[in-house]
């Protein structure tokens, strides 16, 4: 892990079962299948939900600086806390929520490099079905860092040219063939890609145990569709989950400079009226 | 217990075994090769209605003989319905606990099933983007349970379980060497844990190695519960490719219309994995016109109406009166 860029903000599975119950730690867990927090989880963990806390509940946006606030002082999280985030699908939502804790710029976030399901396949590592309860904190937001989310105008510059855009869902979503994976409710009108991106989905960057793959084999993944890391660059996929993980792999672990998570993604470019779109 | 008489003291006593095999009966009208015997082991003869009665009996046997089993300390299982029906029903006759975990796609049927057997019943959705690394919801929910509730469940893993595969050799394997006097040559089988093929296979190569082993497959993106697409395969540990001579992939909607055709031509209410295998096997009896197979048919149809009427929609048609508002 030590020859990324941002070595720091990965940690794994051993170093979070060393570190259980310390002072000023709080580890998070935030699925795409919220039963499994329900269930069991890492002991002492918080149990964050995409849905209901990490989303405006009225308009379609990310939670605002107040509820991101006001969640963290709920839960009992500091402003000087070491976070580490953790969850299901090979942390598709944990690194969504590494993307909201920098962007209301927490300092030190930090990945379970797995995931929750590497953790489930230890047979040294717990899992209870306690939820903890912390004192609540007195959390305040005191920077916004915008720089790291891409809104739709934005997104029209990059393809203007001199950027990166980068489709991280899968194939048949790409080329337009599905508008979204079966049996999901939040779709588009129309399939396809935005024009210019390279197809490189999110899952290409892990290994068979989820954890994700050396800096070389991530170099040559993303040098070999064309990926300039010198160039400002926008991830996308359908409702920005699976963009934060790779959003997270270009800035953290490969190093670019100037990344974005377009978080409207799929979802919002696939219904706007006269876009262009390629399949 | 007389398997003449079919006089039995309990449901157990009905499990299939050498002495007491689920029947194999001849595909006539739908034969393509007359030169190719093709018969089906009715696995839906057994006593809880599957082919999984034998993984399930194994695993529970083996629970119960290592002392893991308690009125307190029940069973948590992920399964496409038929190894958790099997479970839930052995498992309630002998006074535990079955919590079972299903993904959404398995058909209505199966979860109410489930629940009439006495099993409690979670529902995971559906695993939408498939990678290394990420599982199986409904496998992930129950080794979830099973850590984190040590002494309220244990889970067997089916997926995982020796016992599985060794139900196969002790029990399928010797009945259909006995069932065809050593006589077949084909052996078609579909690919869920993989028990029934590792298990089936490692028992009839040993017999005879000239036995060859057909695996079907559904293709990408099917809805044909207890089945795998090879790229669903990696949480099946028991999946053993040396044993198998060749994977058929074949089009998912082949499995619903092939049950189709075999109810209303062979008299037999196979299930969709059925279909499949049986659309697998009469591609092979054409290209290999001779020889003496035995199909695996793992359910009956009656668990998948719903299923059923979605990918043939005309059997809906005319099932209410027709001045019905
Ligand atoms: C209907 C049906 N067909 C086929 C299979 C596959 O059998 P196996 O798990 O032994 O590979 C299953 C298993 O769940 C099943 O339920």
């Amino acid at each position: 892990m030590s020859e990324y860029a941002h070595p720091e903000v990965l940690v794994s599975t051993d170093w979070v079962k060393e570190n259980l119950g310390k002072d000023g730690i709080k580890i998070v867990e935030i699925d795409v299948d919220t039963q499994q927090y329900d269930v069991g989880h890492v002991p002492g963990a918080i149990g964050l939900n995409w849905e209901t806390q990490l989303q405006n509940q009225v308009r379609r946006d990310i939670a605002s600086k107040e509820e991101f606030e006001q969640m963290m002082r709920d839960v009992g999280i500091s402003n000087d806390d070491t976070v580490i985030l953790y969850g299901d699908n090979n942390n598709w939502f944990a690194a969504y929520g590494f993307w909201l804790f920098k962007l209301y710029g927490h300092k030190d976030v930090r990945l379970m490099n797995g995931g929750r399901n590497k953790w489930l396949n230890e047979d040294d590592k717990e899992l209870v079905a306690e939820r903890p309860s912390y004192a609540a904190s007195n959390y305040t937001v005191s920077e916004v860092n915008n720089d790291l989310r891409a809104l739709l105008p934005k997104v029209f510059e990059a393809q203007q040219g001199g950027h990166n855009l980068v489709d991280v869902r899968s194939p048949d979503e790409y080329t337009g063939k599905v508008i979204a994976p079966p049996g999901m409710s939040e779709t588009a009108q129309r399939g396809g890609h935005i024009p210019g991106a390279a197809n490189i989905p999110w899952s290409t960057t892990v290994q068979g145990d989820g954890t994700f793959k050396s800096l070389g084999d991530l170099k040559e993944l993303y040098g070999s569709k064309g990926v300039d890391f010198a160039k400002p660059t926008i991830a996308y996929c359908r409702i920005g989950e699976r963009s934060s993980h790779t959003w997270f792999v270009l800035k953290y672990l490969l190093g670019v400079k100037d990344v974005r998570n377009y978080d409207g993604s799929w979802t919002e470019y696939g219904n706007l009226i006269g876009a262009g779109i390629e399949k | 217990m007389n398997h003449q008489t079919r006089v039995y003291e309990s449901v157990f006593e009905m499990l299939p075994t050498e002495e007491n095999p689920s029947p194999i009966v001849r595909i006539n009208r739908l034969n393509p090769e007359p030169d190719f015997r093709m018969y089906a082991k009715l696995e839906w003869q057994n006593p809880f209605g599957s082919v999984k009665d034998r993984a399930a009996w194994s695993l529970l046997s083996d629970l119960e003989a290592r002392g893991e089993l308690s009125a307190e300390r029940g069973i948590v299982e992920p399964t496409s319905g038929n190894t958790g029906i099997s479970l839930a029903g052995m498992a309630s006759a002998r006074g535990y606990k079955t919590r079972t975990i299903v993904p959404n796609k398995v058909p209505m049927e199966k979860k109410v099933m489930l629940k009439m057997a006495g099993a409690d019943l979670d529902v995971v959705t559906d695993d939408l983007c498939p990678s290394p690394g990420m599982g199986d919801g409904s496998i992930n929910l129950a080794k979830t349970y099973a850590k984190s509730q040590k002494s309220r469940y244990v889970m067997p893993n089916q997926y995982e379980n020796e016992h599985n595969v060794n139900a196969h050799i002790r029990t399928t394997g010797p009945e259909i060497r006995r069932q065809t006097e050593g006589k077949i040559t084909h052996l078609f089988t579909s690919l869920g844990t993989c028990g029934t093929v590792t298990g089936c296979a490692t028992y009839l190569k040993e017999q005879n190695p000239d036995i060859k082993v057909y695996a079907v497959q559904p293709s990408e993106g099917h809805d044909v519960p207890g089945l795998r697409n090879v790229s669903q395969l990696d949480v099946s540990k028991l999946f053993n490719p040396d044993l198998i001579d060749e994977i058929l992939e074949i089009d998912f909607e082949l499995a619903y219309t092939r049950a189709l055709e075999l109810c209303q031509n062979e008299g037999l209410f196979a299930g969709p994995s059925s279909g499949l295998i049986f659309e697998g096997a009469c591609q092979i009896a054409s290209r290999d016109k001779n020889g003496f197979g035995v199909m695996i048919f793992c359910d009956s149809i009656f668990k998948y109406v719903s299923n059923m009427v979605k990918h043939i929609p005309e059997l809906s048609e005319g099932t209410t009166p027709p001045n019905a508002k």
